[in-house]
């Protein structure tokens, strides 16, 4: 033991890579409001079928977990693009009609898609947890003064890494850029010249490819097991309300705000507990700042 | 879907449907005359106790346009309410059971008030937050609550027969109450909120109070369900309140027809005997339901009830045309 302070960093950093899982999974969710000003509840279940895309394909054909993920990816990708294809567009092809009952449509239909997925992997896999194959076997690795797992430290890579490509797409591309008009304003990007199926579909592949790969990473110390999506799920919902809905700086600050308090508040107020500390944040947010912390308002045409 | 609606016209609407929710519950008065098995004398307890819960979503979902996502999580606070206070403080039933009503009532006015402010899906997201986490709260005071060891509740009625005629009276009264809520201004206030929420601010409505009114009504509906469950079951534990639990009852309003009172009392009986009968085919129930959740909602927005009425539509302008027709 070296004394408080070096437990206080090391807690800090652990709570920072939490963060930053919680962030993969509420930027996808985030992405997904700021575009269809709608909320996923199958999020978490694209985060699992990424996790036993991963699983199954390493454990199965015998092959490296680093060729397993881009497959997890693939899957992600491609469920993003299923759901996007034949349950989210209606709520914009049919753009003055549905107006009044799109909360409820998109609440059902995602939530319903949740059940659909988790029961279906229940009953084609199994419902007991499957132990992930792990990316590297190192256990401890000294980084300066703190002592990492492998795994921790090359997950927590790969998601810097695709938080960073995720900005660079958002911000440079062209896509990226059609993708923000098309959150500012739909009817405004369509006159304009923006497929805006296109900016939908895309947004909603790349937040499954996001949770997917989420899943994936955490596979070796989450176990899959069909309900594993609900608990991150929720996660990311808190994160997503407190960053502001729709904001990415947003939600990528809550989430790693989140991993920290929870990393600290689990050693220093309850272990127990943990899980609990988020809400206490939601409702003190939702009662003085309820447009998040980054809340954006969208621009008029 | 776009028709104006003329105040009499929802009144005849909301008769009719009470016409028809009436005869549902007169069937289900008149089962333990033909059926005396148990067993699925306690299917049908649990649809109805499945009745309530969906009753109680509907009114707030269905009517008032709010989507809560703890219809589930109130009914085990109800359990619990009732089964706390009986494990610690040996308080009889006939006081446990109106607090399981009380408790989850006041519990709901709290959290409606700070999801008041919001609207669409951050009232879904903060109370799915909140479903979650009383139920892991729960799980694990385990000094308090025993953990997922769940709580024994004492017994009201000890014969199957008594409680399922238990269930039957208080889902009469809920759906009577339910009825009454919505003939009254009040319950128009919350059809106004659910369609123009500025809209009915501006003709001078208090959106602040109807629905606060909606979320604790609702939130007491599913408590005292919950109580009244925990003591059939003599058992209560934190799987109540578990999100699948909140799935079906989804499933059951949006299949049996979402904004309607008849919808939620078909949807449930139907939805939770079906699951009964394909337990023995293979324990596929819920894909089922949750497909079939995903069509209705895509394409089939009044579910079951919707398509019966439309088709009675048809055939009564069918023999009126076949009548007037030289």
């Amino acid at each position: 033991m070296t004394g408080t302070p070096l437990l206080a960093l090391d807690l800090f950093v652990n709570g920072l890579i939490i963060g930053l899982f919680y962030a993969l999974m509420a930027v996808g969710l985030t992405m997904i409001f700021g575009i269809l000003k709608i909320v996923n509840f199958a999020h978490g279940e694209f985060y699992m079928i990424g996790a036993y895309t991963y699983t199954l394909i390493s454990l199965g054909l015998g092959v490296s977990p680093w060729l397993a993920l881009p497959v997890a990816a693939a899957s992600g990708a491609l469920l993003g693009w299923a759901t996007e294809r034949w349950l989210m567009r209606p709520l914009y092809t049919g753009y003055g009609s549905w107006g009044l009952m799109k909360d409820e449509y998109a609440v059902v239909v995602t939530f319903g898609l949740s059940l659909l997925l988790i029961n279906l992997v229940d009953k084609v896999v199994g419902p007991y947890p499957v132990r992930g194959p792990a990316l590297s076997d190192v256990t401890r690795v000294a980084l300066g003064p703190f002592m990492l797992s492998g795994q921790k430290l090359i997950t927590a890579g790969v998601a810097i890494v695709l938080l960073i490509g995720l900005a660079l797409f958002i911000k440079r591309s062209l896509w990226g850029r059609q993708v923000q008009a098309v959150a500012q304003n739909r009817l405004g990007a369509s006159i304009a010249g923006i497929d805006t199926a296109r900016a939908t579909s895309i947004i909603f592949m790349a937040s499954g490819v996001l949770a997917a790969l989420a899943g994936a990473l955490l596979a070796p110390i989450i176990n899959p097991a069909p309900d594993v999506g609900i608990f991150p799920a929720v996660k990311s919902y808190v994160i997503v309300v407190i960053g502001g809905m729709g904001s990415i700086p947003g939600s990528i600050v809550a989430a790693l705000a989140l991993g920290v308090l929870e990393s600290f508040g689990a050693v220093y107020l309850s272990y127990d507990y943990r899980d609990t500390f988020g809400l206490v944040l939601l409702i003190l947010v939702l009662l003085f700042r309820p447009q998040g912390l980054f809340g954006e308002r969208a621009r008029e045409v | 879907m776009t028709t104006p609606r003329h105040p009499n016209f929802l009144a005849s609407k909301l008769a009719q449907e009470m016409r028809l929710a009436l005869v549902v519950l007169a069937v289900l008065a008149l089962v333990p005359v033909a059926v005396s098995s148990p067993y699925w004398l306690g299917v049908l307890i649990v649809s109805m106790y499945f009745a309530m819960l969906s009753m109680g979503w509907n009114l707030l979902a269905g009517y008032t346009g709010q989507f809560s996502l703890a219809p589930a999580a109130f009914a085990m606070l109800g359990g619990y309410t009732t089964a706390l206070l009986a494990w610690h403080w040996k308080v009889p039933l006939w006081i446990g059971l109106p607090m399981a009503l009380v408790v989850p009532g006041l519990i709901g006015l709290v959290l409606g008030r700070i999801v008041l402010r919001l609207s669409g899906p951050y009232v879904a997201l903060t109370t799915l937050s909140f479903a979650e986490i009383v139920r892991l709260v729960i799980y694990n005071s385990i000094d308090f609550t025993r953990g997922d060891q769940g709580l024994n509740v004492p017994a009201l009625i000890d014969s199957r027969v008594g409680n399922y005629y238990l269930f039957v009276g208080a889902l009469t009264v809920i759906t009577v109450g339910v009825f009454l809520l919505l003939r009254a201004p009040t319950g128009r206030f919350l059809l106004a909120i659910r369609d123009d929420e500025i809209g009915a601010a501006s003709r001078g409505i208090d959106v602040v109070r109807a629905k606060t009114v909606a979320f604790f009504i609702s939130c007491a509906i599913c408590g005292i369900a919950g109580g009244l469950y925990g003591t059939f079951a003599q058992l209560v534990s934190p799987e109540l309140g578990l999100i699948a639990q909140t799935g079906i009852v989804i499933a059951m309003v949006v299949i049996g027809g979402m904004g309607t009172l008849v919808g939620p009392l078909i949807g449930a009986v139907l939805v939770y005997v079906a699951s009964e009968l394909l337990r023995d085919a293979g324990n596929v129930q819920m894909i089922v339901f949750a497909l079939l959740v995903i069509v209705f909602a895509r394409f089939f927005r009044e579910g079951l009830w919707g398509l019966a009425r439309q088709a009675i539509a048809r055939r009564r302008s069918a023999t009126r045309t076949a009548a007037s027709g030289v």
